[in-house]
């Protein structure tokens, strides 16, 4: 995967983990269950983590 | 934000006073994240005017995670209505007229917990203090669900897109130093549009 691809996914999780964030913080669980955020938001931070790794190398 | 998806044709009374035929589904188009304004309350926008007319088409906007609508704007979706003219009389695209700088403005988001009857909740746009547009979501040909399995037969939905959901009768011209009020529910901004030098 070129540096450009990785740096735009990183964006996106970015992105994603704001709207998590946000869901989160105003407790808006009606059409996300907390489970299943948090899942995700786990999910995320360990894809973000690799994201990191490969674009560091 | 990966895109943001804007749907034409999506109340009939914009498609009468457009006198245009109604099409059997509403028309989808997209415009990129990049022309994508925020406006604070009491903010400032400029925009081009030296190309020509400039609409405003105000619409509900939908912000998605995972498909589902997780928080709610009202959007200013710009259009340069003599180019869009031409370029549709030429039988040409007409995403020029559509994608420019600041063309694409929402308020900031709400949740929507945060409404009580999201889909009865008038929203409207006051151009110098006059009414210019006023409806309710309810009005439009697709209702919410309906909008977005719609968008995603088209296109791939990303966590964070915004759906624009269609404007509206009342569209109409802006010009420099006009003063936009817009109220939809617990949203209300007021801004004025400026010279892009300005």
């Amino acid at each position: 995967m070129d540096k450009r691809q990785i740096s735009h996914d990183i964006l996106n999780i970015l992105e994603r983990l704001r709207i998590m964030h946000d869901l989160i913080r105003d407790q808006n669980y009606e059409d996300i269950p907390k489970e299943e955020l948090m899942n995700d938001m786990n999910e995320s931070l360990a894809l973000l983590k690799t994201r990191f790794d490969s674009l560091a190398q | 934000m990966d895109k943001i998806i804007c749907l034409g044709k999506n109340y009939s009374d914009h498609i009468a006073e457009m006198k245009e035929a109604a099409p059997e589904m509403p028309v989808l188009f997209l415009k990129p994240a990049s022309v994508f304004k925020e406006i604070k309350n009491q903010g400032t926008i400029s925009l081009p005017w030296e190309r020509g007319l400039i609409h405003h088409e105000c619409e509900v906007v939908f912000k998605l995670y995972k498909k589902n609508i997780i928080g709610l704007g009202l959007g200013l979706d710009l259009t340069l209505r003599d180019l869009q003219k031409e370029l549709k009389t030429k039988g040409h695209p007409w995403e020029i007229s559509k994608v420019f700088k600041n063309s694409a403005i929402c308020t900031p988001i709400q949740g929507v917990r945060d409404f009580l009857n999201w889909q009865e909740t008038p929203f409207i746009l006051k151009v110098n203090g006059e009414i210019r547009q006023e409806s309710k979501l309810s009005n439009a040909l697709l209702k919410p669900n309906d909008i977005i399995h719609y968008v995603d037969k088209f296109f791939p939905i990303c966590d964070g897109d915004l759906i624009f959901t269609g404007t509206p009768a009342g569209v109409g011209p802006l010009k420099p130093n006009d003063v936009i009020e817009m109220k939809f529910g617990p949203i209300e901004t007021t801004f004025q549009l400026v010279s892009e030098n300005g």
